[in-house]
């Protein structure tokens, strides 16, 4: 309860929870499969391997917001140029 | 000739008759006309006799029922109805083990994850965002209801 990490864990969590809602598969999609992904790892107790664990999920928002990015840019090209 | 001017006589007779009508519906419409802009003047007078009855009616009312984005003041009764409310939607829960004094844990089995799902329902439910150190804290709705009482400026 007391680990360093925790909150680390939970601000991830919760980040990614805001990102998934705008998931195209849709908010519970993404709430299920990282909950799965979370309590997969429930038990890791090595702080190192922690780290690289959130160093993943905060990948892992990065490439959603790369995605959300795309999708927008692409959204926008289709209604200013026909083709 | 006597046959002629017996005709002649029923023409004019029988014309005034039909001037004497044609006259009588122009001045029906003429009335009609005259009368139709009364009206509306009428109206505008009583309008304006009534004005500042509707005005005064109206600014009374409309304190009460134009609120726009705002919201009834919060009571610390209206928060826990909403707080329960909005738990009550929550999935993992069993809406009939539920009071306000449960603990999320022990009581209703939920885990960490779960409780910041919690919190980000209550930041979409109440408009605000609860820190994380904060966030921790507030494992019953009792806990979560006294929180937001604070934050929103609510006593009593």
């Amino acid at each position: 309860m007391a680990n360093p990490l925790r909150s680390e864990v939970i601000r991830l969590y919760k980040n990614l929870l805001y990102l998934g809602r705008e998931y195209p598969k849709g908010g519970d999609y993404v709430r299920d499969r990282l909950r799965a992904a979370f309590t997969k790892n429930k038990w890791v107790q090595d702080p190192e391997q922690i780290k690289q664990m959130i160093a993943r999920g905060e990948f892992l928002a990065k490439e959603l917001e790369a995605l959300y990015y795309l999708r927008k840019y692409r959204a926008m090209k289709k209604r200013y140029y026909e083709e | 000739m006597a046959a002629r001017v017996l005709q002649q006589c029923v023409r004019s007779l029988a014309r005034p008759s039909l001037r004497l009508c044609s006259g009588t519906l122009a001045v029906r419409a003429v009335a009609a006309r005259t009368a139709a802009p009364h009206r509306p003047l009428s109206f505008a007078a009583d309008s304006r006799r009534t004005r500042w009855l509707v005005q005064s009616q109206i600014s009374s009312v409309g304190v009460s029922c134009r609120q726009y984005g705002d919201l009834p003041p919060l009571s610390l009764e209206t928060i826990k109805d909403r707080v329960m409310y909005v738990l009550k939607l929550y999935d993992k829960i069993n809406p009939e083990k539920l009071q306000t004094s449960s603990h999320f844990m022990k009581d209703l089995g939920l885990d960490s994850l779960d409780q910041v799902e919690i919190i980000m329902a209550m930041e979409d439910e109440f408009g605000f965002e609860i820190p994380d150190a904060e966030a921790e804290k507030l494992m019953t709705p009792a806990e979560i209801v006294q929180y937001i009482a604070d934050k929103k400026d609510v006593y009593e």
